[in-house]
């Protein structure tokens, strides 16, 4: 999963991100709201951490642009301005949450996992697959019971494919949302690291469509 | 009034009063001349005079006399008036009367009919100017006369005085009464202005008074803006504030030294103080404001909308009956936080329902006043008597599993109070927690 922070304030930047990497996600930053506008207009996100009194442009107005632009990735707000009036004009804006500030790390995080499990149509905190589940909340997958233990990068695979599974999953989607700007998206990461995945679970779980991308178990599993 | 027109009238009859007895004296002073004129020949014998010029001196007892007599121990005739007849006109030099400027002696006395006369005397001598015998030329005049004309000029004063001063009265009634009015119509628009019924005053006034109303206007206008700024600078701070708090708790969270757990619980107490403070500050501001008014209905509105959104998850229904044109007495910011706490705590703890009713109603305790009235209901577990006591006491979660800070209820406990409402719980219909609030609504 790929999230933008867009938070002007560096420490509390750098906390953000870290946690976000931490908990899994591969993580884009921007510290105004031009930046962050751009970004999430250009880039796949499957969420935005985004704080509402940045320079250059207000987090509210970049909310509505994206909303605009038609980006419609879940929008968790962050503000230390907590009055009713700020929060509804959040919603109305387009957020899809709000955390006001000081807030605890975790609480965030179990917004954040709320919100991609929501977005990608999960309403429970378990993904199953077949014999495997997922626990987004501790971050644990279990094949008929038994701990699998992943890598954080083949966890950040797994748990993509799981939250879209029962649908093809592109090379290119997967790029896109598994990691942040800087990586180099022509090397072969991925097939690697669905290699290894395959090594550790059931070898039919992960199929590959030929010229379309992955998918996940087949079309009886949960969607 | 009172003082200006007797003083008036006072100074108006003296006047009068001497300039009539002047005329009677100057009438008296010519007579005399004419009759000492007429009186002296070239004898040492005195002439009768003859043309005075008033037929009242051949009228027996008229008040009108002349008498020319020799000085007393001097020898020579005595020729009257035919009014006077046999009667004598004493002789003011011989009553020890100082003479005036012009040799002239004047004195009051009595006539044969007791009518009151003026007495005026020249002396001079008959014949030859230096020893001839020095005669007295008296003439008398009625005081009646002048008199009788001054009390009738009083009276046409006094009249004429107090009409004019009963119609000074009304006019100044009227005055008072019309010129008034603006200032009556000033007060009925101050108490618009409180009631929250306007924002400035809008009567129409007279120019007089328009210098009154603008600054009024623009101190009404000022007072809003150093309210708005106050809560920009308070706004500004929270913000300030809070992103330090939250990277300070973040980090030490992240920690597990003594060190960190302090600074994470100080950043934590901190936090709450901040809060409590702002919240305060953000209250004390707002009462202060001269008669806001809210429509609760676009409040609530927004409030169901974003909650609806953020509890998805649970598939949050929000059942809102708010009456067309309920009204809050107050400012909108402390409505949304009062609704919003309420509503966010209802849709944090139900099942899947929420419901609000709002109604505008007369307020039983104060006539002319009225209340709007709001319960929110959920269908969550509902809380135990005990439980109700804390549940406004700031900082108390009574789960911590569900996430908050504690402090929502205890702000909408703060701030009914702060707007002289009332508050009740109790179990509702559905299941769950039913909260009444009755708060201030303006008169229309």
């Amino acid at each position: 999963m790929r999230v933008l922070v867009v938070e002007d304030d560096i420490d509390l930047n750098r906390q953000l991100v870290s946690a976000m990497i931490d908990a899994g996600y591969a993580v884009d930053t921007a510290l105004d709201g031009e930046d962050g506008f751009h970004l999430g207009d250009t880039e796949p996100y499957d969420l935005a951490i985004l704080d509402i009194g940045l320079p250059k442009m207000d987090g509210i107005s970049v909310l509505e642009g994206w909303r605009r632009a038609g980006r419609n990735m879940p929008v968790i707000l962050l503000t230390a301005r907590d009055r009713w009036s700020d929060k509804v004009s959040g919603m109305d804006a387009g957020a899809d949450d709000y955390v006001a500030k000081p807030f605890h790390m975790e609480e965030l995080l179990a917004r954040v996992r709320a919100q991609v499990r929501r977005a990608a149509g999960h309403a429970r905190s378990e993904i199953e697959c077949g014999p495997v589940r997922l626990d987004t909340r501790s971050a644990r997958v279990t094949c008929d019971g038994q701990v699998v233990k992943l890598t954080s990068h083949e966890y950040r695979l797994l748990s993509y494919l799981m939250h879209h599974n029962g649908r093809i999953v592109s090379r290119t989607e997967l790029v896109e949302h598994l990691y942040d700007q800087d990586f180099d998206r022509d090397s072969n990461t991925i097939e690697v690291f669905i290699g290894r995945l395959r090594k550790k679970l059931p070898t039919d779980l992960i199929e590959t469509v030929r010229g379309l991308g992955y998918r996940l178990g087949d079309g009886a599993d949960e969607a | 009034m009172l003082i200006v027109l007797p003083a008036a009238g006072i100074i108006i009859y003296s006047l009068i009063r001497s300039h009539i007895m002047d005329g009677f004296e100057d009438k008296l002073r010519t007579y005399a001349w004419v009759v000492q004129a007429e009186s002296i020949g070239d004898t040492s014998q005195p002439e009768k005079p003859a043309n005075i010029g008033e037929p009242l001196f051949g009228v027996t007892h008229s008040g009108w006399y002349w008498q020319v007599r020799p000085v007393a121990g001097t020898e020579g005739a005595r020729l009257v008036s035919d009014s006077l007849a046999t009667a004598t006109l004493p002789s003011p030099s011989e009553h020890n009367v100082v003479p005036d400027a012009d040799g002239l002696f004047w004195l009051n006395t009595t006539g044969p009919l007791g009518q009151p006369l003026r007495v005026v005397e020249g002396r001079g001598r008959l014949g030859d100017e230096n020893t001839g015998p020095l005669y007295s030329f008296i003439v008398a005049g009625p005081l009646d006369w002048p008199e009788s004309r001054i009390s009738s000029f009083a009276l046409t004063i006094a009249i004429a005085l107090t009409l004019a001063g009963l119609g000074l009265i009304a006019a100044t009634f009227l005055q008072v009464r019309f010129g008034l009015a603006p200032l009556s119509r000033v007060e009925q628009g101050l108490a618009e202005i409180r009631s929250g019924t306007s924002e400035k005053l809008e009567a129409d006034l007279p120019s007089e008074i328009e210098p009154l109303q603008a600054e009024l206007n623009a101190l009404i206008e000022s007072n809003q803006q150093i309210i708005d700024r106050a809560r920009t600078q308070v706004g500004n701070l929270a913000h300030a504030l809070k992103t330090p708090l939250a990277v300070i708790t973040n980090e030490a969270e992240e920690r597990s030294t003594p060190f960190a757990h302090k600074v994470a619980e100080q950043a934590e107490i901190m936090g709450s103080q901040v809060s409590l403070y702002l919240d305060r500050a953000r209250m004390a501001a707002q009462t202060n404001t001269i008669g806001r008014v809210t429509e609760v209905e676009p409040v609530v509105d927004a409030l169901q909308r974003a909650l609806e959104r953020i509890y998805r998850d649970k598939s949050l229904n929000i059942d809102v009956d708010c009456e067309a044109h309920a009204r809050f007495l107050g400012e909108r910011q402390d409505l949304e936080e009062m609704l919003g706490n309420l509503l966010d705590n209802a849709s944090k703890w139900c099942k899947r329902r929420v419901r609000v009713a709002i109604r505008a109603s007369a307020d039983p305790k104060r006539t002319g006043r009225r209340r709007v009235q709001i319960v929110v209901e959920d269908d969550g577990p509902g809380l135990a008597a005990e439980q109700r006591d804390v549940i406004f006491e700031r900082g108390v979660r009574l789960d911590e599993t569900k996430p908050g800070s504690g402090l929502g209820l205890s702000i909408v406990r703060d701030m009914v109070e702060l707007y002289q409402g009332t508050w009740s719980l109790s179990q509702s219909s559905l299941g769950g927690l039913r909260v009444d609030v009755n708060l201030p609504a303006p008169l229309t």
